[in-house]
């Protein structure tokens, strides 16, 4: 099975995020790589340790590796990182068409992503990449097994009523959430390891992309500004003792508040 | 000729889905600024009951019936959708931010090569018709508020409760069936089954009240206290990271950073702590309770209302007082 698993650092959700200016974020250096992406990384090594292989971890991002650190250290046999300061100001689609360039004629049965990033929340990346390369997805699964033999797999999905039993022929792209597996820690050695091993660095130009196509200028949505969250208004507490303190909090759900 | 705005019905057992009519609402609204008609697209089969409560909703419901629209595939319906899309270049397609919308948007908008903008928590146009929205970013620390370009449709995912449903929407839509053939043999995955949740209860991301408890429940057998007040309240029930992993419950009442956000127009929360990963998933519900032994719980730096008190005295005489009082 040749696996490849979309990786990305992203902001540790305790980072702090200030609003410089309208248009630009702030974003204290506390990164992580993407909660559900490893999630993909831990799926991808299992196939592997069954069928045997190769997975290669993938990333779209000219300033960070250690997404693909993290996955070698786990496991991963290879790390390709498409780097080019051209890329800067790209959104999900934009990365989606970087990765059809990379990816369109290499051989693969499976592609292995997140269900969404933690920094723009999308969940785009991964189903447009498996648009532009014509091949199915899933998204948000929660079970995998493959039959490489009849190359096809079984996926579990979640949806709002219950879970979805699904099959689908491979080659497959798959975004992961919670409950697929437990991401394995890795070893303290293979961490150091992983901080020598070779990355195999692409710049955008080597891959065709007309430079429309890429970056801030092929933006469809455009960020007019950002703006804090809404302000919720301050707290009221109930201070009164028990009994009276509930009976006080429904009366204010029910004329104060008119939710109930 | 103004281009339309589109809805993507929802259904579900032949009922359509409370976002479905939120977004025909919201849209009936849009077309009093800019004269664009409003259809609701649904695909399926065995469509009777929920065509006919669409009509009230729009001017035109396009009707994709094929029994291989059902049940949902991302293939199946990118298949039918695309040629309409195509055909009608309506301005705008909006859809819910669900398990559907979030599936099938992302591979539409690659396709057409149009602006896609998920989750939105805000939405208005302009006379035009261009479409701006807000739209949470890292977890909701932060919102964008953004623009469509030239390319249409603009299409978006939308938050449940982000517009309200209207009771007398007034129109009348005209049912226009759209002739769907579909190769089987181009759709590739195929559902077997759906293991439906046990019980009644509505997903906690379409749930009007979700009550919640954490850690400080103690234990799993204690969720009956919850169980009991959501069944007086007709709420969903949620919980914390913390309570998944004891195995306490189960990961789809998980809100949060890497469970659900939910926009419940009440949040009532026991025993949670406010972890900034959970306060993430709940930042667009309307009114929060919270209720937490601990005065220094972050809970409370979110919530409308607090109680500093123990769960397993408030629960119950919560569930007693709201019993005696709605019943009246
Ligand atoms: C990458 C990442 C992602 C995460 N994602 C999520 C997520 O999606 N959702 C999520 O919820 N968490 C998430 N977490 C975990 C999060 O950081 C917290 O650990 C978790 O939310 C804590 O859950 P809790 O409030 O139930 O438990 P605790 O923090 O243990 O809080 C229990 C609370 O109960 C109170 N209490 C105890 N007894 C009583 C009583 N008798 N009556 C009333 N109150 C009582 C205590 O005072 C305390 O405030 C994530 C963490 C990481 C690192
Ligand atoms: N820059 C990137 N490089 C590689 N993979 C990415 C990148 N951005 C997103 N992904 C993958 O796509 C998933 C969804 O991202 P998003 O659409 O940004 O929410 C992530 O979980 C990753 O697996």
């Amino acid at each position: 099975m040749d696996i490849f698993v979309l990786v990305k650092q992203v902001p540790d959700p305790e980072a702090t995020i200030r609003i410089k200016t309208d248009t630009e974020l702030e974003i204290e250096n506390k990164y992580f790589t993407n909660f559900f992406d490893e999630i993909a990384i831990e799926a991808a090594l299992r196939l592997k340790e069954k069928f045997g292989g190769k997975v290669t971890v993938l990333t779209v991002d000219h300033r960070r590796v250690d997404a693909l650190r993290r996955g070698i250290s786990m496991g991963a046999d290879e790390a390709v990182q498409i780097a080019d300061p051209a890329l800067e100001g790209s959104d999900p689609f934009a990365i989606a068409r970087i990765l059809t360039a990379y990816l369109k004629d290499k051989p693969f049965d499976l592609i292995l992503a997140g269900r969404q990033a933690m920094d723009d929340d999308s969940g785009i990346v991964g189903i447009a990449l498996a648009e532009a390369l014509n091949i199915p997805h899933v998204h948000s699964i929660i079970g995998l097994e493959v039959d490489p033999s009849k190359k096809e797999a079984k996926v579990i999905r979640e949806v709002e009523n219950g879970k979805e039993h699904l099959t689908c022929p491979l080659p497959a792209l798959f975004t992961c959430q919670k409950g697929l597996n437990t991401p394995r820690i890795p070893l303290v050695m293979n961490v150091m390891k992983a901080m020598k091993a070779q990355i195999k660095k692409v710049d955008s130009a080597s891959l065709g992309m007309e430079p429309n196509k890429v970056g801030s200028s092929s933006l469809q949505v455009k960020v007019l500004r950002y703006l804090p969250p809404p302000k919720r208004p301050p707290v009221k507490m109930i201070k009164e003792d028990y009994p009276e303190n509930v009976k006080i909090l429904v009366r204010l759900l029910r004329e104060e508040a008119k939710v109930l | 000729m103004a281009k339309e705005i589109w809805v993507l019905a929802e259904h579900q057992e032949g009922k359509v889905k409370g976002i479905t009519f939120e977004l025909l609402s919201g849209s009936i609204e849009f077309s009093k600024q800019t004269g664009q008609k409003v259809a609701a697209i649904l695909l399926g089969s065995g469509l009777e009951e929920a065509t006919k409560s669409l009509i009230p909703f729009a001017d035109k419901i396009y009707l994709l019936e094929n029994p291989l629209l059902s049940p949902y595939t991302s293939d199946a319906y990118e298949s039918a959708l695309l040629p309409l899309l195509k055909e009608h270049e309506p301005s705008i397609f909006l859809g819910g931010a669900t398990s559907t919308g979030k599936d099938l948007f992302p591979r539409l908008a690659m396709h057409l090569e149009t602006g896609y903008a998920p989750d939105c928590t805000e939405l208005s146009v302009n006379e035009e018709g261009r479409l701006t929205i807000k739209r949470p970013l890292f977890g909701g620390k932060v919102f964008a508020e953004m623009v469509f370009s030239e390319a249409r449709p603009q299409m978006a995912t939308v938050r449940n409760h982000t517009f309200l449903i209207r009771e007398n929407p007034g129109r009348s839509a005209e049912v226009l069936p759209i002739p769907t053939r579909l190769d089987p043999s181009s759709l590739k995955k195929r559902v077997i089954h759906l293991e439906k949740s046990p019980g009644a209860r509505l997903d906690i991301t379409e749930a009007d009240i979700v009550v919640a408890a954490g850690r400080g429940i103690k234990g799993p057998e204690n969720f009956k206290l919850i169980e009991d007040l959501a069944e007086v309240l007709n709420a969903s029930v949620g919980t914390t990271r913390a309570v998944v992993d004891e195995g306490w419950r189960d990961l789809k009442d998980q809100i949060g950073k890497s469970g659900k956000n939910i926009s419940a127009r009440l949040y009532m929360a026991f025993g949670i702590s406010g972890a900034i990963h959970h306060i993430l998933g709940i930042g667009t519900c309307k009114t929060i309770v919270a209720v937490d032994t601990d005065p220094n719980a972050l809970i409370f730096n979110y919530a409308d209302y607090g109680i500093v008190g123990d769960l397993f005295k408030i629960v119950p005489a919560l569930t007693e007082e709201l019993k005696r009082v709605l019943a009246s």
